[in-house]
Formats: C-alpha cells, structure tokens, sequence
C-alpha cells in the first residue's frame, strides 16, 4: 500500500498540474461557466421585466392559431417588442409580436399577418432548469467531458512514458509490475475524480445559485442533496470504468485511439441497440444512477426517435457494482499485461 | 593554417520541378497510410453508404417497375425523388467517416516530424513551410476524396446516367454544390487534424483531439443552445456549419430559427484562419533552445 501511494503522489502531480491538464479543466469546468453565465443573463432580465407593463396570462393564452395581428394588437395592446421582415425570395412577410405576464415571455410569430406559432418562456423555472441540468449532465458531462478527459488522462499514465522514453525507469525500480499499475491507476483515478467531480459540484452550484429563493428553499428541502450527490458520484463513477478501460488501452495497444473511437461509437448508439447489448456500456450504468432521466436529445431526427428504445435503469447498488466489476476485470487483464510487458520504444 | 579544411559549394545539378516537389511528400505518405489495417477497413465500411444511395437511385429511376408505385402515389414519389435532401443526407453520413479517418490518418503526418526534430531537413531543402502544410493537406486530400468527393461524384454520375437529359440540365448545380461542399469540408477537417497533429506533437493523443474537436464542440454547442435557451451556439459545431453550406450549396430549406449559411460560412473561415495561425506558429523551421 506504501508504495502504490508514493507511485501516486508522484503521478498525481503531473495529472493536475501538467500542460495538457488545462484541457482536462476546461472540459470539466465549461458547464458551470456556462450555468453562471446563464446565472447572470437571468438575473439581468429579472431586473430589465420588473418594471415592465404585464399582460394578462389568461388573455395571451387565449390566441389561438390564425388570429390576425391587428385582433391581438387590440386585445393585448402594445407590445413589448414589434419585429417585422420580409423573407427572402418567397413572398412572405413575417413578424413577431413579444409580451410579458408577469413570470413567462410570449413570442406570437405570424406569417402575412395569421398568427402562426407561439412559444412561452419563463424567465427563470428551476423545474425546465433542472431538466437542462439532467440533459447537459447526460449528453455533454457523462458521454464527452468525462469521456475523454479519462482518455487524456488515463491513457498519458503508460502510454505517454513510452512515447517520452521513460517508463523503463519505473521498470528499473524495485517494485511489481501490478504495484506500479495500481499506483498509475490510482493517481489517475483521484485526478480524474477530483476534477470531474469537483466540476460536476460548480455546475450543480452554478445551477442552484441564480433561483429565486423560494424555489431554492423548495428544492433545498426535497431533492437538491440527494440530486447533487448522486451526479457527483455518477461522474466519479465514470472516471472508475473510462479510466480502467483507458488505463488497459495505453498498454495493450499502440495506437489506443482506435479502442477510444470504437467505445466512443458504441456509447453513441447506445440508445438504438437491443437491451441486453445496451447493458454492455459504462453509459448504461452510469445514466441508471443520475436521479433525473435526460429530455430526448433534440439532435436525433424523427425517424432514428422510432428505432430508439432506452431501456430500463438498472438499480443503484447493480450499477456501481457493474462498474466496479468490470474495473476490476480489466485491471486484471492490465496487470496480466504488464507483468509480461517489454520495453520497445518503437517509433511514435 | 587549419588543421582541417572543408568547402562546400552549391549544387548546381539538375533540379526537380516544384511539382514533382510538391508530390514527394504525398506519394511516400498514401503508401504508409494505406498500409494500415484500420484505414483499409474504414474505407471499406464508408462504401457500404454510396453502395445503398446508388441502388436508391436505381430503384427511383425504375419505380415503374415496381407494383403500385409508378406514377399512382405522389407520397411515393416524393420520397423517392432525387434532389438537394438526397445528396445533403449522402454528405453528412459520409463526413462522418472522414472524421474518423482523419482521427487514425491525420495525427501521424506532422506529429512524428515535431517529436524527432525532423522539420530542419525538410526545409533545407526547397520547400518553404506552405509547400510542406500544402502537401501534407495534400495527403488527407487525397485519402479523404476516397470517401467523400469519389463516392459523391459516383453517385451524382449515376444519378445524372440514369435519368433524362433534363434532370442533369435542371440539376447540374447539385453536382457543384457536392463537390464545393467536400472540398470546404476536406479542407476543414485536414486542418484540424494537422494542427491537432502539430500542437501536442503525440499520434495518440492528436486523434483524440481530433475526435474530441468534433464531438465536444457539438456538445457544447448543444450544451449552449438549452442552457442559455439560444440558437447561436449551433455556430460552434463544425459539424452543423458545414451541413447548414451544404443546404445552402444544395438548395436544402435550412433548419429554422438557426444561423444562417453566411454566418456559419464565416464560422469556418475564421476557425480555418485560427487553425492556420496556430499550425503555422508550431511548424517553425528553426528553433531556438535558450
């Protein structure tokens, strides 16, 4: 154990504070600059609505499709915003008429002057919010920044010492081979853990600290801890199954991209396959224990949303005990390759 | 009096043209290229696509053969038509192959020649850096033509074969669009993986950065859009600028509410231009060492 930590502490410092890290911190860090960034466009038309004349909602809710513009200029009166334009090369005239209730903006768009659609939008709902948050964590944390910020990390541990010419120093050194992979093994794992986790904690705050208080104190109360925990641990997680799988990548393979771009495409069809193989993902597990199911992504055209069948979430205690197993699995299989691993500082 | 004494003069024996130049670099690299597994069986893969648009086009260009199709359902028809939809659906599941492509062929063009300081005996000879960014572009220009401008020209030369005079008169610009959408789309993705390639100087970890190029900035991107409940962040998925060109290129009715083809056509002009700027600033012929 004295020695996989000193493997560690020694690996950890080029995990964190090495050059290509930054790229790993960005990744991390991106959702939560999004969300204050968010944060503060809220509270800004918060701030620009509030003295704002309203309309009633009942009133705005009442337009119904083809209702000329002059029938919802004199029922609602003057607009917020009056926008009008010609489209291009098809004789259309267009324009889009903006009102406020009070809590939602209403967007009436009609097309030579019969109202055509109309979109609401609320200035701040932390329920929409927390479906964004599910949706961004899914789509964007789990499947890209978690994913390849374990590639970058994971795969630097062996594969990157034989493409600087260095591991044979490690090999020199009076330790196991399997002490030594743990030890990789286990700096990446609390590198990736605390970047990624650390991340998943500033989205999750960012989320939180732009909602009015009385949503916040209602959420606060019923789920916002346990919502937070179990995103934070899905991400760790993630960092456990990528990372093993990553880890055995850089050593099995020469050219561990290929491993990569497979897992990659498989993650991405995940949703499309027959049950049993979606159980054959880390994504599977990793999605059963987020405590909100993601919103439809929106990229998926109408005809693959047919073909798609999410399956059932497997239980918490199965899918960390999935991934734990399968960590463990293709660690055994590394440290069988590392025993029998000889140095050959082929041409990168 | 020196001990040892050596002159040097210039060659002055006869010169390759800057053509012949140009191609050294290319043919020794689509050799090694292609030698490799993983390449060969992409490439395979990316044919099975054209394979199906071309028995497509067959198909549509006989519906009278077959029972209950031939002139009685308009529905039928339409969706059996070949036009601008047709080929924007053929050029974004065969762009999907060239990315993968450049991930497993582009990193091992310019990385090996950081790492082994091999760029001085590159350019003492007469090549200048834009030759050597020219024929290494050149490289991927090639191998990625083999699944996207080849297979696109196979399949509009089939189209235009199979059906009348007329379709090839009224449509020749569909051909156009195909092939000005593939070379935006080839340049594009060769300078990503040669500045990948350049700027962290590793093979493996320069194709995931080329992967992660395209993938992450999609997500972001989409991560934007429903955050910040806008549409300007489908600007940074250079997946989605170029497919907006190639509707426009195609004359594809665009997806609304989101950028338009100018905008997105600016977005891949400058994120060329910043690519370039970053390849060029790595590839230095001399490098001071303080």
């Amino acid at each position: 154990m004295n020695q996989i930590w000193i493997i560690a502490k020694l690996e950890l410092r080029r995990a964190f504070f090495s050059k290509r890290a930054l790229w790993v911190y960005l990744l991390a860090l991106f959702p939560a600059v999004i969300f204050v960034g968010h944060g503060i466009s809220v509270k800004m038309q918060r701030d620009e609505f509030a003295g704002k004349p309203t309309v009633s909602a009942a009133l705005l809710d009442r337009m119904a499709v083809g209702t000329a513009d002059a029938d919802v200029l004199a029922a609602a009166g003057k607009p917020l915003q009056d926008r009008s334009w010609d489209q291009r090369g098809r004789n259309i005239k267009r324009r889009t008429l903006m009102y406020f209730d009070g809590s939602r903006r209403v967007w009436f768009e009609f097309e030579n002057g019969a109202l055509r659609n109309t979109r609401r939008r609320e200035l701040s709902s932390i329920d929409e919010d927390r479906k964004v948050y599910a949706g961004m964590f899914q789509y964007f944390y789990l499947r890209l920044a978690v994913f390849f910020g374990s590639l970058g990390i994971f795969i630097n541990l062996f594969r990157g010492e034989m493409i600087d010419k260095s591991l044979h120093f490690w090999f020199l050194s009076p330790v196991r081979r399997e002490v030594l992979l743990l030890g990789k093994y286990c700096a990446g794992l609390i590198a990736s853990a605390v970047i990624f986790g650390g991340g998943a904690v500033l989205s999750f705050g960012a989320l939180l600290a732009y909602q009015t208080s009385a949503d916040l104190q209602a959420y606060w109360q019923a789920d916002a801890l346990y919502h937070g925990t179990w995103y934070v641990i899905s991400a760790m997680l993630g960092c456990v199954g990528y990372g093993s799988v990553f880890l055995a990548a850089g050593l099995l393979l020469r050219n561990p991209i290929i491993p990569a771009l497979v897992m990659l495409l498989w993650e991405s069809i995940n949703g499309f396959l027959p049950e049993l193989l979606q159980k054959l993902s880390v994504l599977h597990y990793l999605q059963s224990i987020c405590p909100v199911p993601p919103p439809m992504d929106p990229n998926v055209p109408p005809l693959l949303r047919l073909v798609l069948a999410p399956t059932e979430p497997t239980s918490a205690g199965v899918a960390i005990l999935g991934v734990l197993g399968l960590t463990a699995l293709v660690l055994y299989v590394a440290s069988r390759a590392v025993r029998r691993l000889e140095i050959n500082y082929g041409t990168e | 009096m020196a001990v040892f004494r050596r002159g040097y003069q210039r060659y002055d024996g006869p010169l390759t043209g800057p053509g012949t130049r140009f191609m050294a670099i290319p043919r020794f690299a689509w050799s090694k290229i292609l030698s490799q597994r993983f390449v060969v069986i992409l490439l395979v893969l990316s044919l099975f696509w054209p394979l199906l648009c071309a028995g497509f086009i067959y198909v549509s260009n006989h519906a009278d053969l077959l029972p209950n199709i031939g002139g009685m359902d308009a529905s039928m028809a339409k969706l059996l038509e070949i036009n601008g939809k047709f080929f924007a659906v053929f050029m974004n599941v065969q762009s999907t192959f060239a990315i993968l492509l450049a991930a497993i062929a582009g990193p091992g063009l310019v990385a090996p020649d950081l790492a082994n300081n091999a760029l001085p005996l590159y350019f003492a000879r007469p090549m200048s850096r834009w030759t050597y960014i020219g024929a290494r572009m050149m490289v991927l220009f090639g191998i990625l033509s083999l699944v996207t401008l080849v297979p696109g020209l196979f399949v509009f030369g089939m189209q235009a074969s199979l059906a009348s005079t007329s379709w090839l008169q009224a449509n020749w610009w569909l051909g156009q669009g195909l092939v000005l959408g593939f070379v935006l789309y080839i340049a594009m993705v060769s300078l990503v993986a040669l500045t990948c390639s350049a700027y962290v100087k590793w093979r493996v970890v320069a194709g995931a950065l080329v992967l992660a190029f395209f993938f992450v900035l999609a997500g972001a991107a989409q991560m934007i859009n429903q955050i910040l409940r806008v549409e300007w962040g489908s600007l940074l998925n250079p997946g989605f600028a170029i497919y907006t060109v190639w509707c426009a290129l195609l004359g594809v009715e665009p997806v609304e509410d989101a950028p338009g083809a100018w905008d997105c056509f600016a977005v891949i002009l400058v994120m060329l231009g910043g690519l370039l700027a970053v390849l060029l600033r790595k590839l230095r012929p001399v490098e001071v060492v303080s």
